[in-house]
Order: structure tokens, then C-alpha cells, then sequence
């Protein structure tokens, strides 16, 4: 692909078009299909060997202050019983919503914050929300695109759960880069 | 048999967390997508995670956020409550990486009755030391408020 072609390529993507359109975009509410179960936190606390029994040990969990199994602090599982899984997600993920010149992403930090314990039986529901969208190049990608999402879960009592902000990087292939496309 | 509970009045900044380590093995990235559902090809395909510009795959954030969630709830009990955590994915944990987690205590001060205890926690490597560094704010129990509690 010629100069001309990548040239082109870049000035079709308007950044300031996206911002004005996405930024402060907030989805419907969704709520989870199944209330928060314990396998999915078993699998869960499997991947890095946490043996806490207050996540995976039923009667220990109902001995606890807590009266019940509780679901380990990550923004990650919250936002599955709200509704990314089990499978099929009640919705995509936010990023196919704003367009970018790139379709590969990397989640570059996460910020969670609590105002409740989630336990097995509870409800979740999630609205996401756009906080930011702006375009800062990197290494992989002169043009690459950050989004700002925000997730906030409530319980079935309409109570807060938790607020979960995510920083995504999105980036074009190598391949892509080098062909100028967007 | 009830876990031990630390109290407020237990910690003190520069205190460590204990953490523990993972060798990043094939049978580890499989319960990585097993135990986050996240089925986004660059946390298992080599070949897309090339084509994307990666030297290999790379574990994702619901397993990095499990890693230091774990370092932080081992320490606190059952009582103790993570208010906040915020990490960011600097560098990636890679098959044959052996992922340490730590944490360290940075702050106790008390907000009205609540103990409440800030941190640093992270995960590292010997290929690249700290790849997700991370901070967190926790509530603990307080020996010397008539409550409930363990401690």
C-alpha cells in the first residue's frame, strides 16, 4: 500500500467525531442470566490456587459473618454474573461499540472499587458507561486508540456493589501498521 | 477450622504479605481460560498473539486480578474488606515465567472507627521483575471496638 493509501487511511479516522459521539455513551442496565454460583468461583479460584474456604468451601462460608459462600474480590467475576458470561454474554464487550482504527486489544489497567461483599445467591446487574476515548500512539501502533470503561454493578436489592474502570488499548497488527489501514 | 484473623492494631507500614508463586505451564494458561471465561485469543493462540505484534501469549487481567485479589484476602481473614484495587498490566507473565506475587504495607490510619490499611501488591518475574504493579485500600477489624470479631 502506497503513501497516498496510508495518508488517506489516517485522516478517515476522526478522533474528535468519536470522542463526541461515545464519550458519556451509557448502555441499559443488563442483569446477569443466573445468580452468582459457586462453580464458576471454584474454576475461578483455581487458576491461582486460592484455597480460601470462605470462596470455596460451602459450610465454612455459611459459618462465617458472612452467612454464605462468598464470591473472591475481582471486578473480573463480578462483571461475568452481571452479565459477560456464562455463555452466550447477555452483550458484547464495550469495545467493538467505538470504532478504532485497530481491532486487537490489551487491557492496560484496572481499577476496582468495593462497596459491598457479593456472595452466592446474590443478583448482578451492570450499566457500562464510556469515560474517555482518546488516541496516543505506542510502540505496536503510532495510531492506537484508549478507552476508558466503566462498569457499575449493582445487587438485587438495587444496592452498590462495585465500580470497575478499565484503561483498553486498542492497537492494529504489525502487518497493518505497515499497510496504513484503519 | 477458622482462619486466623489480623487486626488493625496488628499492622504496621513496611509489614509484608506473604504471597506465593506460579509457574506459568500450559496446564495453567488452560485453567486461566477455564477460571476467566475469557476467550480472547491472545491469552492462548501464539500464532494471533505473533500476528498481533507479541513475542508470545500473555496471561490476561482476570488472572493477574485473581493473583493479587489472592495476596491480599490470605492476609486480611474473613473480616477484612477490600475496598479498592487498581493494577496495571506493564509488562505480561508468559509461558515458563514464574509468577511471584507480594504485597507490602504502605499506610494505617483510622477513617472514624474503621481501620483502614493501604498497599502495594504486585506480580513479578525473573525475565522482567514487575510486570502489574498494583495498590489497594482494605478495612480491618479493630480489637478495641465492641464488635463481633475474631481478633
Amino acid at each position: 500500500m502506497g503513501e497516498g493509501t496510508a495518508k488517506q487511511a489516517t485522516t478517515a479516522y476522526d478522533i474528535e467525531a468519536v470522542r463526541e459521539k461515545y464519550i458519556g455513551f451509557e448502555t441499559a442496565k443488563a442483569t446477569g442470566r443466573y445468580a452468582v454460583e459457586r462453580d464458576p468461583i471454584r474454576r475461578h479460584c483455581h487458576m491461582v490456587d486460592d484455597n480460601n474456604p470462605l470462596f470455596i468451601d460451602a459450610e465454612y462460608g455459611e459459618a462465617s459473618p458472612h452467612g454464605a459462600t462468598v464470591c473472591p474480590s475481582s471486578g473480573w467475576l463480578a462483571l461475568y454474573f452481571a452479565s459477560l458470561g456464562p455463555w452466550p454474554a447477555a452483550f458484547e464487550p464495550l469495545f467493538p461499540l467505538v470504532p478504532t482504527p485497530g481491532k486487537r486489544i490489551i487491557n492496560m489497567s484496572q481499577e476496582v472499587e468495593w462497596s459491598r461483599r457479593i456472595k452466592v445467591g446474590d443478583r448482578l446487574s451492570v450499566v457500562r458507561r464510556i469515560a474517555d476515548v482518546y488516541q496516543k500512539g505506542v510502540s505496536l501502533d503510532p495510531e492506537a486508540v484508549w478507552i476508558v470503561a466503566e462498569a457499575i454493578i449493582t445487587n438485587q436489592r438495587d444496592e452498590d456493589v462495585c465500580v470497575i474502570r478499565n484503561t483498553l488499548l486498542t492497537h492494529r497488527t504489525p502487518e497493518e501498521v505497515a499497510g496504513g489501514a484503519t | 477450622m477458622k482462619r486466623t484473623q489480623i487486626c488493625w492494631e496488628d499492622v504496621a507500614v513496611g509489614d509484608a504479605l506473604e504471597g506465593f508463586s506460579l509457574d506459568i505451564t500450559p496446564r495453567r494458561v488452560a485453567l486461566q481460560v477455564s477460571g476467566s471465561q475469557d476467550w480472547y485469543p491472545v491469552h492462548f493462540d501464539p500464532g494471533f498473539a505473533r500476528k498481533a505484534g507479541h513475542p508470545d501469549i500473555f496471561m490476561n487481567t482476570g488472572f493477574l486480578q485473581a493473583a493479587l485479589v489472592r495476596v491480599i484476602t490470605d492476609w486480611m481473614g474473613d473480616e477484612g474488606f477490600l475496598r479498592r484495587l487498581r493494577m496495571e498490566m506493564r509488562r505480561q507473565q508468559r509461558p515458563d515465567d514464574t509468577m511471584v506475587c507480594k504485597g507490602r504495607v504502605t499506610g494505617v490510619r483510622l477513617e472514624g472507627v474503621e481501620g483502614v490499611v493501604e498497599l502495594d501488591v504486585w506480580a513479578e518475574n525473573e525475565r522482567e521483575g514487575v510486570t502489574t504493579p498494583g495498590t489497594a485500600v482494605v478495612e480491618l477489624p479493630r480489637r478495641r471496638v465492641e464488635r463481633t470479631l475474631s481478633c
